[in-house]
């Protein structure tokens, strides 16, 4: 008996630090304030307020799940259970409120609008919370003997999270490369500085350092200058780790044609 | 970094990728051109404009009898003032004139602050590198610019076309319709999906902070480090990334012209207003690009309207 009261602890514990991270993280990157917006309970306190309200959330999550793994006391388990019902009530809240809004349970993952699965999550997630409540160990005794029930709640946890398909979304539907942010400038000329175009025409020219650079597309650009004071342009492209790498020379006169056009493309 | 070569970057990048690089101006296949001239007005009568020229030469145009003109309002071209700095759409290689803009000017930013009891004191943000700009509205405008500006208060974003009087803007026409998010929150655009579309439809507007003459655009989808410009970047239109000097191909859905148009400025304001043109059609969202009143009127734009259906595709 004693192992269906433990057998949920660890999850909780690391859907807890989960949210958590995915909390901050989103605060962190979510740089534009208005960005967080459209996310989770967020919405419903005043602007200004909803980045520390994301943050604080997050670390009333940290504590419980510090809680919960190391000690057996009962403020840590009821302190869960009243998380999980108060998250449960907030979602019904914010689906009744502001339909738009994600439930921003694991940070901008979650920004599809609240549905019966999300809140049936966290109805879950409040059961497992009520079970735990009596457990004589604490969450870290549990995890070292993991049992068939603690993977039947991954499984139904799995089940009712939307996030997961967003997240296989994500993975087919990547952004085109010409609209992702690129990687940076520095990151980019030290791919330049790898290939073997670069090595095959350093000694042409005057600085290693480029005068010019800027991005169009999927290339990043770096212009020098070679000893007879011609252009020389590399192109970089910006996704891979070995990227392809072209360049040309360019005489100064010249600002239409292509003079000496070398075709040298993906240098290994 | 500087930009020693901004016009320079287009002939390289187009060496390094073994393409065309393509010449700025119109399509040539569009049937008679549209010449934009500006200048100030040294006298006008019914069939006739005489203006001084930015460069100080003095230009005689003939007026069509179906021009128009605007001046915070329809009125006959012979009506305007002498000394007003006017815009013109002009035919036959810039000898007839066809419709004229007299001291148009378009206010657009985020609000900072609204002060004043009738006549309405707005201050506005309009991006990091154009700084604050103030503009009144007149008593009379109040009621058409909030009804197409319902979020009348700071944080929010601002589009308006007006006058400039005695130095000060004077905002009458709303541009848009306010976009219902604070002026940071640019939603993000819809998922792109299996590449990139080669063409990319949205609406385009102008902006009177370019320099006198030039014909570019300022485009919201540039790089941070290269720019130099904190907030470009943001765009709900699902924008390639592109660079200054990079070579724009617009085109005008409603009046099926098109040109090749130099990006000059990163357009952190366009990038924000997440608005349709509904000039001809109704576009998808967007801005994705702010033309500079020269290369607005020459696609067959009209200053006043504020904005055509545009499409852009790499030049």
């Amino acid at each position: 008996m004693t192992r269906v009261l433990e057998s949920q602890l660890p999850i909780l514990v690391v859907l807890l630090v989960l949210g958590t991270v995915a909390k901050v993280s989103t605060v962190r990157s979510g740089g534009e304030p208005g960005a967080l917006a459209r996310l989770g309970p967020a919405v419903l306190v005043p602007g200004h307020m909803q980045g520390p309200a994301l943050l604080f959330c997050a670390a009333g999550e940290l504590v419980l799940a510090a809680g919960l793994l190391l000690s057996t006391h009962t403020i840590f388990r009821w302190g869960t259970l009243a998380f999980f019902t108060m998250s449960t009530y907030v979602l019904l809240e914010l689906r009744r409120r502001r339909p738009d809004a994600g439930c921003g349970c694991f940070g901008e993952v979650s920004s599809a609008p609240v549905g019966l699965r999300s809140i049936g999550r966290t109805a879950l997630l409040a059961g497992m919370a009520a079970l735990s409540l009596w457990a004589p160990v604490t969450g870290w005794e549990a995890a070292t003997r993991p049992s068939w029930l603690m993977a039947a709640g991954v499984i139904a946890l799995l089940a009712l999270s939307p996030e997961i398909e967003e997240m296989i979304d994500r993975v087919r539907y990547r952004a085109p490369c010409e609209q992702r942010r690129g990687p940076a400038e520095s990151v980019t000329l030290a791919r330049l500085r790898e290939s073997g175009s670069w090595r095959a025409h350093r000694d042409e020219l005057t600085s290693a350092e480029p005068y010019d650079s800027w991005r169009e597309l999927c290339w990043r650009f770096f212009a020098f200058r070679n000893h007879e004071q011609d252009d020389v342009v590399f192109a970089v492209y910006l996704s891979g780790r070995r990227p392809a790498v072209r360049r040309a020379v360019v005489s100064v006169e010249d600002s239409g044609s292509l003079p000496e056009y070398t075709p040298v493309s993906a240098s290994r | 970094m500087g930009y020693p070569s901004v016009e320079r970057r287009r002939v390289l990048a187009a060496a390094a990728l073994g393409r065309e690089s393509g010449i700025p101006g119109p399509d040539p296949g569009d049937g008679e051109p549209i010449n934009a001239v500006a200048g100030e007005i040294l006298d006008v009568s019914p069939h006739l404009i005489i203006i001084e020229t930015p460069d100080g030469t003095e230009e005689r145009l003939v007026i069509a009898p179906w021009a128009k003109a605007w001046h915070g309002g329809d009125t006959p071209p012979a009506d305007l003032p002498v000394g007003s700095m006017v815009m013109m759409r002009t035919l036959r290689d810039g000898r007839v004139v066809e419709r004229i803009w007299a001291d148009t000017t378009r206010i657009t930013g985020a609000i900072l602050s609204i002060s004043g009891r009738k006549d309405l004191t707005v201050e506005l943000d309009c991006g990091p590198h154009r700084g604050h700009r103030s503009v009144v509205i007149p008593y009379r405008a109040t009621g058409r610019l909030q009804v197409r500006h319902p979020k009348f208060e700071p944080g929010y974003l601002f589009d308006a076309i007006g006058i400039r009087r005695d130095g000060a803007g004077l905002a009458l026409l709303p541009a848009t319709s306010q976009p219902p998010y604070p002026a940071r929150a640019v939603p993000d655009p819809p998922p792109a999906y299996a590449g990139l579309q080669p063409r990319i439809s949205g609406t385009a507007t102008w902006s009177d902070t370019f320099d006198e003459e030039e014909r570019g655009a300022a485009y919201p989808m540039l790089e941070r480090v290269d720019t130099g410009c904190p907030d470009v970047g943001a765009s709900c239109a699902g924008l390639p990334y592109l660079a200054l000097g990079s070579l724009l191909q617009i085109r005008n859905v409603c009046s099926n012209r098109s040109a090749n148009v130099p990006v000059v400025a990163c357009g952190c304001m366009a990038g924000r207003f997440c608005d349709r043109c509904v000039e001809c059609d109704t576009s998808p969202r967007g801005r994705i690009a702010e033309l500079s009143p020269f290369s607005y009127v020459e696609l067959g734009g009209d200053l006043v309207k504020g904005c055509f259906n545009a499409q852009i595709g790499l030049g």
